[in-house]
């Protein structure tokens, strides 16, 4: 399973702070996005940032995640 | 010693954590800080509290990356960061930085940098509680 984790903003949109979302070989964050965002589009148009793994991502999200993966999309910080 | 970069609940003392910075070298000349606090008007609103939410792994991961670049960019002898979480009320402490250095010029700026780059970098979000309703702040450059 692929873990995703939602935080303010986004989590209040989302009406969640978590989902499981199937793994299968081959899956990027991309993908998972793509799902995500046509089922919860208001919250998805806040993202603008993406964590794999605890780590800011800069890719084009088309490197396959390994089983048990953590994705958090996030919407800008207004932390301080 | 408490850690130099934390998350908390609690409120945190801006002397304690000069004390600890002090503590590291004897050869820090000057010492910047910047105190961040809850405001009891936003945007045309009374703000009765804030509520903090954060990706804690990260927020602390980056926190601590954020330290140890200032110390390299600015030559610092030591850094400090603490930033509070949960709800606190208008008034109240948010966040304290701390940058130690041989002379003013480098703390100073090092200072003002890591304000800046908490706020682009660390993935904490506020939430301004008023007597009508509740919002998400809009970061501010």
């Amino acid at each position: 399973m692929i873990k995703v984790l939602f935080f303010g903003p986004v989590a209040d949109r989302v009406g969640l702070r978590q989902i499981e979302v199937p793994f299968h070989d081959g899956q990027c964050w991309q993908d998972v996005r793509n799902v995500l965002q046509s089922q919860y589009p208001e919250a998805f148009a806040l993202v603008s940032v993406t964590a794999v793994n605890g780590e800011r991502v800069r890719d084009d999200g088309r490197t396959p995640l390994a089983d048990g993966a953590e994705i958090v999309f996030m919407s800008r910080f207004s932390g301080g | 010693m408490s850690d130099a970069v934390r998350l908390q609940l609690e409120d945190f003392s801006q002397d304690e954590e000069v004390r600890a910075l002090r503590a590291s070298s004897q050869r820090m000349g000057g010492i910047a800080t910047f105190l961040g606090c809850a405001r009891d008007f936003s945007e045309g609103r009374d703000v009765r509290e804030i509520s903090f939410d954060a990706y804690r792994p990260m927020a602390l991961a980056e926190l601590q990356k954020l330290r140890t670049e200032a110390i390299a960019r600015f030559a610092l002898l030591d850094a400090r960061i603490v930033h509070r979480l949960g709800t606190v009320r208008a008034g109240d402490n948010i966040v304290f930085i701390a940058a130690g250095a041989e002379h003013r010029a480098p703390a100073l700026e090092a200072c003002r940098w890591m304000i800046d780059e908490l706020k682009e970098r660390v993935p904490i979000w506020k939430k301004e509680i008023t007597p009508t309703g509740e919002s998400w702040v809009t970061p501010h450059p």
